[in-house]
């Protein structure tokens, strides 16, 4: 893409994207402490607070799965699964721990898997629970307090609330400026791309918060230069999944013409739209964020009086970005095997269509290996729209 | 190869009257409405029976129905259904059957489906489902169903214990995850009274639970039973006997049922009577559930002289007494408890063996306790929560023992269309000939 040759914010992206935890690797030779960490339900603000620095654990959806397989089952997540087939193949030697957050079985049944055959320093499972009422809030402060516990043993230094409140500051200004980002979406045509916007979000998450907020920062000083140029009349798509973090499908799309104007998964939106609240007692914020705020599907909201209401309270969002980012058409790209998502489908997908947007809905593997028939429901869908 | 192939054969009495207890299950959902009751769609192992029982809410079993479905081979046309609104195949087929279902009646404007197995189940009017660390279609299935059935109301409480870590004693962590267990089942009755109208009776819960609690030890103790040799039963009834167990506990039904199996067990240790002509290998059912459309197979095992006289599965309970439980006046908190040191029984030992995990020492402890020559694991492609990890546990198995023959089968719970029946049999052939090999070897 000659997009990214416009100046250093894009390039930077580029960098980091495709030489993924390149800068951990340096941390790490600085004498830094490096933790790989799954999902959008990790709270990265305790691990800044605690001096390590946090890196999203990425697979690769262009290589087979060919030693994972010996250790995990194929009924397990296929993001997972690669991803930790990426590990056990020495992707991740940098790491001086991990962090599981409880987001799903795939995750959950596979923590003795991981953790019996990575053998790293320093782990931990959050148990996250999956219902959001009161006593699930005080739940959560428990564990989040064990998990701050577990990290002061690791690094031998007391996390204080006055740390935890600054890595909430920096972590909700790293929020604040994705966000003016995505603003650049909402012209016809977005002055920035879904593939270039990928990249950025994939590096975004490799880096220490400060880092990556300037990152951010240098690719909206570029963004702005730019001016719309428009190229006619063309699908405005939002794409809705858990960890999409490669561009490959982003192409595929982006490669008929149509523009990918927004998303809905767990390394963009999801992450970015919500901030934690500085509260007196600053887990609570952080508890309150992770398990009412963040919306993912293995966090039951059902608290509204009709059932409507409990859609607009899962949904909501993804139908205010429709409306703010003028789409026309949402692609479901949600993973084989995937419990939590797959068992939203028929609501989400009747609740988008009632916006008035068109949906895809395209069950696929974390793999490459199957782009050319998603290609062609994809470019069919988008024929459908136009 | 399927010649040789026997109908199953119960080995005991009590569990041909199984049949009986799953379609009164059925059926009382439907007598539900002219009792002046109330139905909730409910799941196992989510420490909500007592509860249940003691407001006279009838449960309407989606696991149950699926199984049944799936044991008649009529499952098809439910999990098509719910295929048809965009359902993966490679979801959890309990609940895209039991959803499948729903939608049909849902059509019919609520009346019986026509044709579902033993009349299937009643239209409810609430869902209770569960948050917690056993799977996710348990609080996921709720939610999906609300979305044909939009004026039922859905509770989802949590039941959640400690996770397992080598370097942590759990025992710490106990008493935040008791009380917020406890908390979440307060918050289930509020729920319940306010759809039934009723009060909790505190009094009736506490004898409930404890009827559960004396269900609990009274099912471990004539599990137990089976330690003889020859074994008077194995994993092919108890895939039957577990009903009253898992779907029943806090009925007397339930406890009167064990106590027959109990009675029926002792007679059959007194006249050596054992579940194959021969018992040559003797071996644990380790994890997985079974395929309820291919049960035939635990036959296929019996006339290879295979017998499992202990299985994980569906063994949802231990002695009261090996739970050591801190007494409470609370029954909601001893429900919290039970549960929270169930989950939580084989920490420990994991602990002093490196290596090893919660699940493994369970299996280890059934493989010496009940004198077993090898395990056998089913893998159902649709259900994570149960059969992710089993690579795991059977590899950290293998190096407890060395020489232990292990099976892993593959298949589904509900979906027929994953079994081949003479690959399954050419499999279990295989492992019967590891098993011999086994033996001589260890003579």
């Amino acid at each position: 893409m000659t997009a990214f040759q416009d100046g250093k914010g894009l390039a930077t992206a580029e960098k980091h994207y495709s030489h993924y935890g390149a800068r951990a690797k340096e941390l790490k030779a600085e004498g830094k402490k490096i933790i790989g960490y799954l999902s959008a339900l990790c709270p990265v603000e305790i691990m800044t607070a605690a001096g390590v620095v946090p890196i999203r654990m990425v697979g690769n959806v262009s290589e087979s799965i060919t030693k994972g397989d010996a250790y995990m089952e194929t009924i397990v997540c296929p993001f997972v699964r690669n991803v930790f087939d990426s590990a056990i193949k020495g992707r991740y030697t940098f790491l001086d721990g991990m962090v599981l957050p409880h987001q799903c079985d795939s995750i959950d049944r596979t923590n003795d898997v991981w953790r019996d055959n990575l053998k790293l320093p320093y782990w931990h499972f959050i148990n996250f629970p999956h219902v959001t009422d009161d006593p699930s809030i005080e739940f959560t402060k428990e564990i989040l307090r064990l998990f701050i516990n577990t990290l002061e043993d690791f690094t031998g230094k007391k996390i204080s609330d006055e740390t935890i409140v600054q890595a909430i500051k920096l972590h909700n200004e790293n929020r604040r400026l994705m966000r003016d980002l995505y603003d650049f979406r909402k012209s016809n045509p977005p002055l920035i791309s879904g593939a270039e916007m990928m990249k950025v979000l994939v590096a975004a998450m490799s880096l220490p918060v400060e880092e990556s907020s300037a990152l951010i920062k240098d690719v909206i000083e570029e963004i702005k230069k730019r001016s719309p140029v428009s190229s006619g009349k063309s699908a405005r798509i939002m794409l809705i999944g858990d960890q999409v973090d490669d561009v490959a499908i982003i192409e595929a799309i982006e490669g008929t013409g149509a523009s990918v104007v927004m998303d809905e998964l767990s390394i963009g939106a999801k992450m970015y739209w919500e901030d934690v609240d500085i509260t007196p007692d600053p887990v609570q914020g952080i508890a309150e964020r992770y398990l009412r705020k963040l919306k993912i599907p293995t966090t039951f909201v059902g608290e509204g009086n009709t059932y409507q209401e409990n859609l607009d309270a899962r949904f909501g969002q993804i139908k205010q970005h429709i409306s703010e980012f003028k789409v026309n058409g949402a692609i479901l790209f949600i993973y084989k095997y995937c419990d939590p998502y797959g068992f939203e489908v028929p609501a989400m997908k009747s609740y988008i269509e009632s916006s008035g947007a068109k949906v895809l809905y395209l069950e696929d593997e974390y793999s490459t290996s199957t782009l050319a028939r998603m290609k062609t429901r994809i470019e069919a869908f988008l024929e459908m729209i136009a | 190869m399927a010649e040789g192939k026997k109908p199953r054969a119960l080995a005991t009495q009590a569990a041909a009257k199984i049949a009986k207890f799953v379609k009164g299950n059925l059926s009382a959902t439907l007598k539900a409405k002219e009792e002046g009751k109330k139905v909730a769609y409910a799941y196992i192992a989510d420490g909500q029976d007592e509860i249940m029982r003691a407001m006279d809410i009838v449960p309407g079993w989606g696991e149950s129905f699926a199984g049944v479905c799936a044991a008649k081979r009529d499952a098809e046309q439910y999990l098509q259904k719910a295929e048809s609104d965009d359902f993966s195949r490679s979801l959890c087929t309990y609940a895209t059957c039991t959803i499948g279902f729903d939608m049909i009646r849902e059509e019919l404007k609520g009346e019986p489906v026509p044709g579902a197995p033993w009349g299937g189940m009643a239209r409810p009017d609430m869902i209770l489902g569960s948050g917690q660390l056993l799977c996710d279609p348990r609080f996921k299935w709720p939610q999906a169903t609300q979305h044909y059935l939009q004026d039922v109301p859905v509770f989802v409480g949590s039941m959640y214990y400690p996770p397992f870590d080598p370097n942590v004693d759990h025992k710490s962590q106990e008493k935040f995850y008791v009380k917020y267990a406890t908390e979440e089942l307060r918050e289930l009755v509020k729920f319940c009274e306010k759809h039934t109208g009723k009060k909790m009776d505190w009094d009736r819960l506490a004898a409930t639970v404890e009827l559960s609690d004396r269900t609990w030890d009274l099912f471990i103790d004539t599990y137990e039973l089976r330690k003889a040799i020859p074994t008077p039963m194995d994993t092919g009834d108890a895939m039957n006997t577990m009903v009253p167990f898992t779907f029943n506990l806090g009925t007397q039904e339930a406890y009167d049922f064990y106590k027959d199996l109990y009675d029926e067990l002792i007679q059959k240790i007194a006249e050596k009577k054992g579940v194959a002509d021969e018992e040559k290998y003797r071996v644990i059912w380790a994890a997985g559930l079974p395929s309820w459309f291919a049960l035939g197979d635990f036959q296929y095992f019996n006339d290879k002289g295979v017998v499992f006289p202990v299985e994980v599965t569906y063994r949802g309970g231990e002695k009261i007494e090996r739970l050591e439980l801190p007494k409470t006046n609370d029954p909601l908190e001893h429900i919290a408890w039970r549960w929270v040191r169930y989950w939580t029984h084989w920490y420990d030992k994991a602990r002093k063996r490196p290596g090893s995990v919660p699940k493994v020492e369970r299996i280890i402890e059934y493989i010496e306790d009940y004198k077993c020559d090898g395990a056998v694991f089913h893998s159902a492609f649709s259900c994570r929560s149960w059969h992710a990890g089993i690579i795991h546990q059977a590899e950290t198995l293998k190096k407890v023992y060395k020489d232990f023959p292990v099976l892993i089968m593959e298949g589904d719970i509900v979906d027929i269309s994953s079994y081949n029946e003479a690959d399954t049999h050419n499999r279990i052939d295989a492992f019967v000939e590891t098993l011999e090999a086994s033996k001589k070897r260890q003579n």
